[in-house]
């Protein structure tokens, strides 16, 4: 399986690394890492060579700009085959000279992310510098000699003595952070108990608690007259608990929900597919859409859904376009909020790419519905994209953007099409598109005085969500 | 440090922790903190688990760079692996197995054949895994302690973790030895099976993987078995996703057609599984793509209402975005064709320069693919060419010149669009198909030749691929419209044989130059003739190629869309089989002496019988006596003559059989004539000893050796004649007769033709496959087709065995490389492929002596044959 694992900082340090098979190359392990981190930071998949001078300069530029474009797999110059993912800008890697299955390799790095997470609370460079002990020790259960070994976080807990020394959690940046959708301090919390920063071991009653969330990410994409040309879910059911005594846990879905596009039934909520967790007992499913498990402490996914084809899209985009005089363009955004009222969508931002180096000016005007909070809307001429921001937008209502564009040479077709498309992201507490509902999550066996706290919460996301101008 | 040492010294047991997690510290940012190593090694006496845990992390990292200071340890380890709390058993274990010296071994096994049977499945687990890392270490010493059969037994215990490391484990040494110890009977294969359902999700994935390297008996085994597996479709980690549909897959194909409805409801079943991937995160959408792109070619049918999907979104990673498009092209069609355009005209306006371009080349290949929607596709590739975007016209015209390829004398209209553009061309891809576009159809435009006068202005600055395209594109014109360009190709013709240093264009050059100057009409026949038309790219792989990647979806190969050998590291840098590469020669040798021990003690545990010795002939080579002459030409003698290689030497073997009436015959004076080896005798005396008598016949040897004087070249391309013409004199009455024998050539390799299998791969991917030659040996007495048996036989004629492998996707076909290198130093390689139960072989052979290789394939023949 896999010959060395490694985390690297987002500046390319190497903050753990484990080998599992001599090396056979000879070369020091480090000088290869540093190797690799290069390469995924400047990856330049050369293949046009001849352009001219000045297109070089930029596209080449463009190139090493862009973070993330190196695929998942490739192979190096010492013959080995590295992987990596990133998370929370962390870069974890691994690498091997056989012939494996690339997919258990990825799915074991996000494993491994996911357990170092549940055990140092977050996952930073930070918390892995201060838990790296505690890291190794975890490393040493969940991998041997290259193959994966206990991955569950409940499991581990059992091998694993060293006790995790709490960093505060990073401010998340960006602009998703909303106190209704943002994780609860709690979920924060390590699956042990742990000791704080100054060494002082956390003190107080472990609440018995779990938290359900029913997470849909929506793909959409608009025509420019506002139709629907494709759209998908992908749903699903996250859980992190901190029950006491692990308990059997029931969760009850729709009782009409149907699976697969073509099996010919009908039902309130139709997915096109559906996987579960290992954990997850589906004996009742076919009957009674009735799921019963054993949570695996820490975050874990119960299920995965998939729905394609016709939903209410939640916000509907119709833009126009008017060429005013040749170098005046004006652009209408109107969105529609297509939720029930009680609904809002939070911390909505819409983008619009404007085209290089021939906007002189832009303006924008908004016509803003009540009930919408803070709003705005400007031209970002370094990033050469209108950016319009609401806090609120609450269900029902309708926003319109104008945007006045002067450009400094006459508009051609080619010029239009560097306008767009629209890029809207936003997320809806409490509220999903699917009508996915947890009818029930209780705790199997009847035990007397046994009440966990349950958070069910419901997110919508977006997750592409673009109208074509 | 020496604070450390005393901390470490500390009878305070939070001190001593502190201070070993200090060292550890230290070790992980590099600095060498081994002259610690005695002091924390005492801190593992202690019944603290979480300070042993320690220790044991500190002697993980030396375990690998510093071996020889961890063996220190190994007492403690021993100790250890009998401790009452399973974790420290575990712990033990699983750190021996780290430190890759020779002398762990004795120390190890003894422990570890008491951890594969520990009562806690813990520590069971942990000895699975350790016995894989002794294989490493000593392969011979797994064998010999019958740790194989324990893993196997590993398989049907009640814990999932240990099946799971059982069948990883299994599947490694497999891996790295290219044995079948994973092999699957029927009994396995329930047990297998019955461990999918209980497993940990990583031993479901090592079950599957070695699931689809199994063949099941028939159609009906193989549906069982994906009854069995399909519910691993929904399974939320990928890779048992992945790894179940490539199991279904494989064994898709073993259905046959008679069971097409069979069929046709699997193919429902994985397009959903599929689908879903591509909603995982990017780096799992980008190895789904990659295989999905290997399915589509395959069983198109599987997803060919599902394009839609592979629709890229905004937010799509590059590289995730070209692998759409890859499989967008793959399942386009007529029903689905204008939907596609609309998509692929959105991506020609995004941003990224690749991207663009690559959505444009795509609009071109759905025109070349489809026929009927071809028109639509050209009319959006012209809007685009409008917008005057320089990459976006560049990447247009290469397209084009396709489409015109594909679809002769049908679009010439869009010419003129194009020409307009010639000034945006600037890379010589582009500017080439341009040129080629004008040339091929310069009778309908009618400034051809001064659209070519422009480029040739700059003739000598461009690119050869440029300057070839306006050369034939000049001369094309010429033929078409002699007056006006006369001037101009002359020209063109001036530079290209004159000024050029460029071979490729100065021969074309001088090509055309003499066909215009001797017979423009049989120019016209050859510039002008109609070219085939190219057809639809978009399934490009070999079906070969595919078949085999299709075994390997869920694998890197099939990220790479290469077969296994091609890109995966061997310790001895590539073999051309998938075996050994954990063992190197030497090993080998040791090995089989291992074996053999092993066999006398009743063990024989990979079925290698064919190995052991004991019960088995010995090869011995023997001279192939054919009779030469007959008592009428030989005096009353009859003559029967072979040659043999013995000792290193080459004898000529002489079997005189005295029909005469007369005499006894003893003395000899022997004479070769020149020959295609050089071969002449050592000694010219041929004494028979004692002498035969009439009525008798003897034997007798004479030795051969090489002299170049008596050396016949063969030309180059001629077969050599193995004919060796011979002249005896009998002694007694000077009577002299003459015969001539074939020479037998297997007699003539050399003790020293072994090879290292890097150099045999090196060799055999250098000679020309025109090189080859071919024969199938078919009729083979019975039995002789073992492999093991083939390879001793072969052993004693110095035909030295190189590798075997079994041939993907070919149930019990097996390969066998040799080579050999005669007494001159030519060296032959050959490639042997056996069918289980089928009495023949096929034989190629390879080699740069070529007149000697047809003498080196019928040797080879010759012996297959013989007993």
């Amino acid at each position: 399986m896999i010959h060395n694992f490694f985390v690297l900082s987002p500046r390319g340090d190497t903050i753990l690394a484990k080998q599992y098979r001599s090396s056979e190359m000879g070369a020091h392990e480090r000088t290869h890492t540093e190797a690799f981190f290069r390469k995924i930071q400047f990856w330049d998949d050369t293949k046009s060579v001849a352009e001219d001078a000045e297109d070089i300069s930029t596209t080449s530029l463009e190139n090493k700009k862009r973070v993330g474009d190196a695929p998942p797999v490739f192979v190096m110059p010492d013959g080995l085959t590295y992987f990596h993912i990133r998370r929370n800008g962390l870069v974890l890697g691994a690498s091997s000279a056989r012939n494996v299955s690339p997919n258990t390799v990825l799915e074991l790095l996000s494993t491994i992310a996911r357990i170092f997470k549940d055990y140092c609370g977050t996952l930073s460079e930070e918390a892995l510098r201060k838990n790296f002990i505690l890291c190794y020790e975890l490393l040493d259960e969940m991998i041997d000699f290259g193959y994966p070994q206990v991955t569950r976080t409940e499991n581990l807990k059992s091998f694993v003595y060293n006790e995790p020394i709490v960093v505060d959690s990073v401010p998340l940046t960006g602009n998703m952070v909303n106190p209704k959708t943002a994780s609860a301090a709690a979920v924060h919390k390590p699956v042990i108990s742990s000791v704080s920063a100054n060494g002082r071991k956390t003190t107080g009653q472990q609440n018995s608690e779990i938290f359900v969330d029913i997470l849909e990410r929506l793909n959409v994409l608009f025509s420019n007259n506002g139709y629907v040309l494709n759209s998908t879910i992908d749903g699903c059911i996250q859980m992190k608990s901190y029950l006491a005594g692990n308990p059997e846990l029931r969760l009850a879905l729709n009782e009409d929900l149907v699976i697969g596009k073509h099996s010919g039934k009908y039902g309130s909520v139709c997915v096109d597919d559906m996987n579960f967790n290992d954990c997850v007992n589906r004996n009742e499913f076919e009957s009674a859409r009735t799921l019963s498990f054993i949570p695996p402490d820490g975050e874990f996914v119960v299920l995965n859904y998939r729905i394609t084809g016709e939903y209410p899209t939640p916000f509907r985009i119709f833009p126009s376009m008017d060429e005013v005089s040749p170098t005046k363009v004006e652009i209408t955004v109107l969105i529609r909020a297509e939720m029930p009222s009680n609904h809002f969508g939070a911390n909505v931002l819409v983008e619009m790419p404007m085209p290089q180096g021939v906007v002189a000016a832009a303006s924008c005007s908004l016509i803003n519905a009540p009930g919408t909070g803070h709003a705005s809307a400007e031209y970002v001429a370094a990033e050469h994209k209108i950016v319009w921001t609401m806090k609120k937008f609450p269900g029902g209502a309708e926003q319109t953007m104008k945007v006045k564009v002067t450009l400094n040479k006459p508009c051609t077709t080619q010029i239009r099409r560097q306008m767009g498309p629209i890029n809207m992201c936003f997320e809806i507490p409490m509220y999903n598109v699917s009508n996915l509902q947890v009818r029930y999550l209780r705790v199997a066996e009847n035990m007397v005085g046994y009440t966990p706290y349950r958070w069910v919460r419901y997110v919508t996301q977006s997750s592409s969500y673009v109208c074509r101008l | 440090m020496h604070e450390l040492r005393m901390e470490l010294h500390s009878t305070d047991r939070a001190v001593k922790v502190d201070a070993v997690k200090k060292v550890i510290a230290s070790m992980t940012v590099g600095k060498d903190v081994s002259m610690l190593f005695t002091d924390v090694l005492n801190c593992v006496q202690t019944g603290n688990i979480e300070l042993k845990k320690l220790v044991y992390l500190y002697l993980i990292n030396y375990s690998k760079t510093q071996p020889e200071l961890t063996l220190l340890a190994v007492n403690t380890f021993v100790k250890d692996a009998s401790d009452s709390n399973p974790l420290i058993r575990a712990l033990a274990v699983r750190t021996m197995g780290c430190i890759r010296v020779d002398r762990i071994t004795e120390y190890l096994c003894d422990p570890l054949s008491r951890a594969l049977r520990d009562e806690d499945p813990y520590v069971r687990k942990t000895a699975a895994v350790c016995v894989a890392k002794l294989y490493d270490i000593a392969p011979d010493l797994v064998e010999e302690r019958g740790f194989i059969e324990i893993l196997h037994d590993l398989i049907s215990d009640s814990n999932p973790s240990v099946v799971a490391n059982g069948v990883a484990a299994l599947s490694e040494i497999a891996e790295s030895s290219g044995k079948d110890v994973m092999r699957i009977t029927a009994s396995v294969l329930q047990k297998l099976l019955a461990a999918l359902n209980e497993c940990t999700e990583w031993g479901q994935v090592f079950i599957l993987d070695s699931l689809a390297k199994y063949t099941p008996a028939d159609g009906r085994e193989a549906e069982g078995i994906i009854e069995r597996v399909t519910p691993r479709l929904q399974h939320a980690n990928s890779a048992v996703v992945m790894s179940a549909v490539k199991v279904i897959l494989s064994y898709m194909e073993l259905m046959g057609s008679q069971n097409s409805d069979a069929i046709r409801a699997l193919t429902r079943k994985l397009a959903p599984p599929l689908v879903t991937l591509l909603n995982s995160e990017p780096e799992i959408q980008y190895v789904a793509l990659r295989n999905i792109n290997l399915i589509v070619q395959k069983r198109p049918n599987i997803l060919e209402n599902e394009i839609k999907v592979f629709f890229c979104k905004y937010n799509d990673p590059i590289y995730v975005k070209m692998e759409k498009l890859e499989i967008i092209i793959k399942l386009v069609s007529e029903k689905n064709i204008d939907q596609v355009l609309l998509e692929l005209k959105e991506y020609a306006t995004e941003v990224d320069v690749d991207f663009v371009r690559k959505a444009v080349s795509a609009i071109g290949r759905c025109a070349v693919k489809l026929e009927r929607a071809a028109e639509r596709c050209i009319a959006v590739l012209l809007e685009l060419i409008q917008t005057k975007v320089n990459y976006v016209v560049q990447e247009a015209v290469i397209v084009i010149k396709d489409v015109f390829r594909r679809y002769p004398n049908r679009y010439e209209s869009i010419i003129a669009t194009l020409c307009d553009n010639l000034d945006t061309l600037d890379e010589p891809l582009a500017k080439a198909s341009m040129i080629w576009i004008i040339g091929e159809y310069a009778e309908r435009i009618d400034n051809a030749d001064e659209l070519l006068e422009t480029f040739l202005e700059t003739f000598e600055e461009e690119d050869p691929a440029v300057q070839l395209q306006l050369l034939t594109a000049t001369v094309k014109c010429f033929l078409k419209n002699p007056e006006d360009t006369q001037d101009m190709v002359q020209r063109v013709l001036d530079m290209a044989t004159e000024e050029s240093d460029n071979p490729d264009l100065r021969d074309r050059g001088f090509i055309y130059w003499r066909l215009l100057s001797t017979d423009p009409d049989a120019a016209k026949i050859v510039v002008l003739g109609d070219k085939p038309v190219i057809e639809d790219d978009t399934f490009k792989l070999e079906p070969a190629l595919l078949n085999i990647l299709i075994g390997q979806i869920a694998t890197l190969s099939s990220i790479y869309h290469k077969p296994p050998d091609s890109f995966v590291v061997r310790r001895r840098a590539g073999l051309p089989t998938e075996e050994d590469d954990e063992e190197d020669d030497d090993d080998d040798d040791e090995y089989d002496e291992e074996v053999r021990d092993s066999s006398a003690g009743g063990v024989d545990l990979l079925d290698m019988g064919g190995m052991s010795v004991n019960d088995h002939k010995q090869f011995t080579p023997t001279a192939p006596m054919t009779r030469v002459a007959g008592p009428e030409k030989a005096g009353g003698i009859e003559v029967f003559s072979g040659f043999v290689q013995e000792g290193g030497k080459i004898f000529m073997e002489l079997e005189f059989s005295n029909v005469s009436a007369g005499q006894d015959i003893s003395t000899f004076a022997i004479q070769l004539n020149k020959n295609a080896f050089g071969l002449s005798p050592a000694n010219q005396q041929v004494i028979f000893q004692p002498p035969v008598s009439p009525g008798s016949s003897g034997t007798t040897r004479v030795e051969m050796v090489m002299n170049p004087a008596m050396q016949v070249p063969t030309p180059n391309g001629q077969n050599v004649n193995p004919q060796i013409q011979v002249a005896i004199k009998n002694m007694h009455n000077n009577g002299v007769f003459y015969f001539a024998v074939n020479l037998n050539f297997e007699c003539l390799f050399s003790a020293d033709g072994e090879m290292e299998k890097t150099a045999f791969i090196e060799a055999w991917k250098s000679i020309d496959d025109r090189h080859e030659l071919y024969a199938t040996v078919s009729d083979l007495p019975a039995d002789s087709t073992s492999i093991e048996d083939v390879q001793q036989k072969f052993a004693a004629y110095n035909i030295f065995f190189i590798a075997r492998r079994p041939v993907p996707n070919a149930e019990g076909q097996e390969v066998v490389y040799f080579s050999m290198k005669s007494v001159h130093g030519m060296t032959f390689f050959a490639e042997l492929t056996f069918k289980r139960g089928v009495n023949a072989a096929k034989v190629c052979l390879k080699t740069e002596a070529t007149s000697y290789g047809g003498l080196a394939k019928s040797a080879l023949e010759s012996l297959l044959r013989s007993d």
